[in-house]
Formats: C-alpha cells, structure tokens, sequence
C-alpha cells in the first residue's frame, strides 16, 4: 500500500510539473510575441500639439505608406485603378472587420503593383455597415473621401488606425487627422460630404449589393472580365499568393 | 461516479471543447465572421495573443481536446497521466489568456470563455481520474 501511494504520488507530481512546465513555455511564447505582430494602434499618435490645442496633429501612422501606394493610380468614387481595365475585382467590407485590415495591409500593396498599377485590374471597394454604429460613421467618411477620388488612400489609412470593434474608435477627431494626413484632400469637405446624398446612395446601393450578391461575411470578394458575371473568389488566407491564382487566369 | 463515468463524462466535456475551437477554426480560415454578443470577438482573434508561434491558438485548443479526447477513450494509467497534464497545462494557459482578453486587448471572446468554462470541468475531471490511481482492486474496471 505504501509503494503503491508513492507510485500514485510520484505519478501526480510528474504531472503536475509537465503541466506548469507546457504552460510556462505557452505563457512565455506568447507574452513574448513570437510571431512579431504588434496589435494596432487605435489611436492616433500625437506629434506634440499643445495640450490646450483643440485640433489633433495632421498626421496618423502609415500615411506615407498609403501615399506611396496610391499615388498615381486613378480612382473614381469606389473604384481604384484604369476604368478600362479587362479584369474588375470587387470587394465587399466592413471598415470595423479586422479580416478586412488584415486583407488591406498584407494582400492589397502586391495586389496593387503587379495588377492595378499596370492596368491589368481594377478594385471596386463595396462598403458594409453590420458590425456596429462604427462601422457606418467610418463608412460614411469613406465615401465622402470617394467624392474627392481619394477613396482608397482613406480606407487604407483607416485600416492602419482600426480600433476594437464599437469601442468608439471611430471619433470626429481620428476621421477629420485621417483626412488631414491624405495630401490633396480637403477634410472639412469630406467632414460636410459625410451626409450628403451622394453618400447616402453610394451606401444605399452598397447594401442592396450584398443582399443581391448574398454576401453575409466580410471580407467577400467577387471577380471577374469587366462587364461579365463576376464570380466569388475563395481564398484560404488573405494574402496576395492566395488571390493570385484567379488574378492570373483573368488576366492572362 | 464510477471510473468509467469519469471516463465518459471527460470524453464528452473534451468533444464540446472539441466543437468550440473547431467552430473558431473553420472562421479563422473560411475568414466567416464569428457570431458575437460580446462584438469584440474578432478583435480577440485577431491579436496578436491569439496566434502562438504563428499556429492560432484555437488550433492548439483543438489539438489539444482531441488528444484530451482520446486519453479518455484507454483506461490505462498513462492515458489518465496525459490527459490530465494536457488539461491542466490548457487551464493554465487560458488563465493567463482571459488575463490578457481583460488587461491587455481590453476585448472579450464569448467563444473563448465558452472553451475555458469547458476546460476548467475537463481539468477537474482529469485530475479527479488521475486522483483515483491506482484504483483498489474491487473498483477495477472489468
């Protein structure tokens, strides 16, 4: 009886210690961030302004980047690259969806320099507003940055300052330094152009889109010829290797 | 309860844990929103708390149910010893991991809470068996 108690204590013990020992090394990995991804900032950095200045600093992190991207691609309204391009892919997006951000940071630069930039495919961006009042406010802004033709460089910039969703991420404040941080575009027109009827119907249609299209999640993402029937694309992750299959067969 | 309850009972707590992170899974990679009452679901999947050496950790999570899993299936002393070190270590960790869903990512996953209420019986259940070996002879299974 005492042999098997030593047995049956021993056996507990080795347990117990392989136990803390696979959870010490769980806890340390992951405290230590292996995989290097730094969550994103949901608010913008300030560059010093004065505590009593009531106007934030007109810069929020990535805005080069975006600049970079963008410039020189023609945009329309929603659509970003030549409107003649043989190929449109369109995606449907929730600005709020961190699917989305994670699609716009890590697949959209290739997507854009090997197919957009060259006029081998345009993007149409089709907003969503279901994850929360957030989403709509962000959305409005989006399009109103649409009626500059500077769409893309807003939702770009956006996704690089997303906050949790419905924490109230979505201020006055990070909309108006957002616009600021996008040369060539006017923020106090696109704060007015947040309620303008061309938003208004820009969001109208959006919605009916997806219900037509039946697209329930996000981010959902269509292609196909310009001016044929597009087809959805499903990809495993979202990066550019996943998109380039059906990017090339259409564009071949 | 007799050692082939436990036995059955753990089996069960380890396929709805096995469901749990299954579902989390197939959202992580079909890129299906998650259903969430909490609206931060996402925001919890998709830090950078939620991948563990580039694995998600609903991967892990589900790796580790189904292993959970099957230990419970042997009435072997090792299965007892391994199923019980794998749901006490996966207690251990999602300890730490609501830690940091209230302190650091200031976000909460109903699905992840779901999966720890989950892990915390299958833990108690685990060491309940492990508690009970070596059984005496006349509560031996058949």
């Amino acid at each position: 009886m005492q042999g098997l108690l030593r047995s049956r204590r021993a056996l507990v013990g080795a347990v117990g210690i392989v136990a803390v020992a696979i959870a010490g090394a769980l806890i340390l990995i992951s405290a230590l961030g292996s995989d290097g991804k730094q969550a994103a900032p949901t608010t913008p950095v300030s560059t010093g302004a004065a505590a009593t200045a009531p106007a934030p600093p007109a810069w929020v992190p990535g805005a080069a980047a975006t600049q970079k991207l963008f410039g020189g691609i023609p945009q329309t309204l929603n659509v970003l690259g030549d409107p003649k391009a043989p190929v449109t892919m369109v995606e449907f997006a929730d600005l709020q969806c961190p699917f989305c951000g994670e699609y716009a940071i890590d697949a959209l630069p290739a997507i854009v320099e090997e197919y957009v930039r060259p006029g081998k495919v345009k993007l149409v961006f089709t907003g969503l507003a279901f994850i929360g009042p957030d989403s709509e406010t962000a959305l409005r802004a989006t399009y109103a940055a649409g009626l500059q033709g500077k769409l893309w460089n807003y939702l770009d910039l956006l996704y690089r300052n997303q906050g949790p969703e419905n924490s109230g991420w979505v201020t006055d404040g990070l909309l108006r330094t957002v616009g600021e941080s996008i040369p060539g575009l006017d923020a106090d027109a696109l704060m007015a152009g947040r309620s303008s009827a061309e938003v208004d119907d820009a969001i109208a249609l959006s919605t009916q889109q997806a219900r037509t299209a039946r697209v329930d999640s996000t981010p959902t993402f269509f292609a196909g010829k310009t001016g044929g029937a597009l087809e959805q694309v499903a990809v495993s992750s979202l990066t550019a290797d996943a998109f380039r299959p059906t990017l090339d067969a259409l564009t071949k | 309860m007799t050692a082939a309850q436990l036995r059955a009972a753990i089996a069960l707590l380890a396929l709805a844990g096995v469901a749990v992170t299954a579902y989390l899974v197939d959202a992580r990679y079909s890129g299906t929103r998650l259903a969430c009452t909490t609206g931060a679901c996402e925001t919890v999947q998709h830090s950078r708390y939620a991948k563990l050496a580039g694995i998600p950790v609903a991967v892990l999570g589900l790796g580790a149910y189904v292993s959970v899993f099957l230990s419970a299936l042997s009435p072997r002393v090792e299965a007892a010893a391994i199923g019980a070190a794998i749901a006490l270590a996966g207690l251990a960790f999602a300890v730490y991991l609501v830690v940091v869903q209230v302190a650091v990512i200031d976000a909460i996953c109903q699905w992840c809470l779901a999966s720890d209420g989950i892990l915390f019986l299958l833990a108690l259940a685990c060491a309940e068996r492990l508690r009970r070996v070596p059984e005496p002879p006349g509560e031996r299974e058949p």
